[in-house]
């Protein structure tokens, strides 16, 4: 168990950047989940820890030790790989047993340690099988099970549940959730989906174009993102996103849009007052953090475009006067259809304003 | 998972098709074969029974070609009186020394050149395979020369550099290929499993395993029936197979029988050495443990 630290790490290929300036901290025992697009750098920072890839600029330190310079070998991490990566000439117990073997462990300890690991992910029927006579979730399993025999210092996960089928990719979050508690090793975990890093991590780091959003807890990532960029990756369905202007009247501040004008609260228009000079601001509304009915009573007026009922609760694209429209959720009885005239309350005190230009949030 | 045969619908076509396959398949057996049953038969047979022939179109009286009394003289002849013990060895020696060094160099070499980016990286590929674009012929009296330069000239180690040296650039080619052919990521699970560089390659080898069959067949191949090297460079102390059964057509005395002899006895072992190693050569090769 260890201490992870990143400190300044860049990484290039050739000219191309990958990881700029990359600063992050894991906590002993913590779950990290590293999320973002492809290509966003995640899996070089994975690799990079690994020691399959070079620092470029930077250090990582495992607890007190700087291991730029260390090969994987000497690292005593344990990665999970996308594609699986097991040995297809050797049965599951062979596979697991491989990182034991290397280090000269008895046969008593290997036959213990992966009984144990077995057990764990309910494996026992298939170690005598080879990868070939394996299905895709049993292969996960597998590998999973030679990172944990190890019992090493860090766990390194790249994206190990993406190939496989989104039932089982359910089961299997719960399950490595339990797994990491369970063992309480570090876990860095890359993905790009941000359902699993929201349900298993302990705090995410969000990365896009080589660069860190955000760091922080999935409560802070969902409730506080830091821009327009995170805020809209994470949550799904997605926040809208709605340009509107600022105006101050009476005392008090108002978001402006051709279908709406709201109050916004006094608390919020302090931290809104650098926004008032700028050209505009983009508020941000995540689809449950608003009301929907039927007529014009409502804040924002506009019209139903379409309904997609879920079953537990509908999801309806509403045109807004003003050539904007807007994904809301409302519960599974709503009964609007095609054309409506409809109107929507917002939930303002969890509303989110960003900056036009720059996208950095002001709240 | 699904068939991976196509389903195939017979026509008119298709069944004259097969028939003209049959036919075909039947007089390429009979092509190849044919030369070999000769061979062995005549090698048990006395000389003048070897050339009691049928007349022309006399099909009826085919049988007279296996009315004989069979006779191992001409074994015993070749063994005890004409010392092939040695040139049999000899061969094994040579081919098979050359194969090994050809393999171990061939495979470390591939395995860079797959895994490893480097400056001038394509030329040097090119330059190992032109090293084999020039006939044998022309590169032999130059290499006589520098044989015998350094005293390899008729020893089992000269001719076992000679093979080498034609043998090493055909091993890395066949070899790279099915290096690039091993996802990068089983010797990287490897390496984080806590091996080595070295012990990673050695865990992929495995999974090439069908590329070194197919080359220590090919390199052993060209080896035992290799001529050339083998009367120039190996002539004397190093004599194998080929250019010992040449000696035996001799102005006065052509030795049909031990000539046929000889030919079974250079013919057959490559013969077990191809049915041993077919298993290697037909197993896939990573056999579904990475997701493609």
């Amino acid at each position: 168990m260890a201490l992870v630290t990143i400190t300044n790490v860049w990484k290039y290929y050739g000219k191309t950047v990958a990881v700029k300036d990359l600063n992050i901290t894991c906590k002993d025992g913590e779950f990290v989940s590293v999320l973002g697009p492809s290509g966003c750098g995640k899996s070089s920072t994975l690799r990079m820890l690994a020691g399959l890839e070079h620092i470029s600029a930077g250090d990582i330190r495992f607890g007190d030790t700087r291991v730029n310079d260390l090969e994987p070998k000497d690292r005593d991490i344990a990665m999970v790989f996308e594609n699986y990566a097991l040995y297809p000439h050797k049965t599951v117990y062979e596979n697991m047993a491989n990182p034991l073997r290397l280090r000269n462990e008895s046969e008593d300890t290997i036959k213990k340690r992966i009984a144990f690991a077995a057990e764990m992910l309910e494996i026992e029927y298939l170690l005598q099988r080879k990868p070939m006579e394996l299905s895709g979730g049993q292969k996960q399993r597998t590998a999973i099970g030679r990172a944990i025999v190890r019992e090493p210092k860090l766990f390194l996960f790249d994206e190990p549940i993406a190939h496989l089928d989104a039932k089982l990719r359910a089961r299997m979050r719960g399950e490595l959730k339990i797994m990491q508690r369970r063992l309480g090793t570090t876990m860095i975990y890359v993905t790009h989906d941000q359902l699993e890093a929201m349900s298993m991590a302990d705090r995410i780091a969000v990365m896009n174009n080589g660069v860190l959003q955000q760091f922080g807890t999935p409560q802070e990532i969902y409730n506080h993102p830091v821009n327009e960029w995170v805020a809209g990756f994470v949550g799904e369905p997605p926040m809208n996103f709605i340009d509107c202007d600022l105006i101050e009247e009476g005392g008090g501040f108002y978001a402006v849009h051709s279908a709406f004008k709201v109050a916004v609260p006094a608390d919020q228009a302090a931290k809104l007052r650098g926004a008032l000079k700028s050209s505009g601001v983009r508020m941000g509304i995540r689809p449950d953090q608003m009301a929907i009915s039927l007529g014009q009573e409502g804040a924002a007026k506009g019209s139903i475009k379409i309904t997609e009922p879920l079953g537990g609760d509908t999801l309806v694209d509403v045109d807004l006067k003003g050539a904007h429209h807007v994904l809301v959720k409302t519960d599974a009885d709503f009964r609007g259809q095609m054309n409506n005239s409809c109107s929507l309350n917002f939930d303002t005190s969890r509303w989110h304003f960003f900056s036009k230009e720059t996208g950095v949030a002001y709240f | 998972m699904s068939s991976r045969d196509a389903v195939v619908y017979k026509t008119p076509l298709s069944r004259i098709w097969t028939i003209f396959t049959v036919i075909f398949i039947a007089f390429y057996l009979l092509w190849t074969l044919l030369p070999l049953v000769i061979m062995t038969f005549s090698s048990f047979k006395d000389l003048l029974a070897a050339f009691q022939l049928p007349p022309v179109g006399a099909f009826s009286e085919i049988g007279l070609f296996f009315n004989f009394t069979p006779t191992t003289k001409h074994y015993y002849n070749l063994f005890v009186n004409l010392g092939f013990t040695t040139y049999f060895l000899n061969s094994i020696i040579a081919a098979g020394g050359s194969a090994i060094i050809s393999v171990v160099l061939g495979s470390m070499c591939a395995y860079a050149l797959s895994r490893y980016e480097f400056r001038g990286k394509s030329d040097l590929f090119f330059w190992i395979i032109s090293t084999r674009m020039a006939p044998v012929v022309a590169v032999l009296v130059p290499l006589y020369a520098i044989f015998r330069g350094m005293d390899l000239i008729g020893t089992q180690a000269g001719l076992i550099l000679a093979f080498t040296t034609f043998n090493l650039p055909f091993a890395i080619w066949i070899l790279k290929g099915f290096f690039d052919n091993v996802p990068y990521a089983i010797e990287e699970a490897s390496m984080v499993d806590g091996s080595t560089r070295f012990q990673a390659f050695r865990a992929i080898l495995p999974l090439v395993a069908p590329g070194i069959g197919a080359f220590v067949i090919l390199c052993i191949l060209f080896a035992w029936n290799d001529f050339l090297f083998a009367s120039i460079i190996g002539s004397g102390g190093a004599k194998t197979l080929p250019p010992a059964t040449v000696e035996l057509v001799q102005p006065q005395n052509i030795q049909w029988g031990s000539i046929m002899a000889a030919g079974v006895i250079t013919t057959l072992p490559m013969m077990l050495l191809g049915l041993l190693i077919r298993r290697y050569l037909v197993t896939g090769l990573t056999m579904g443990a990475v997701r493609e």
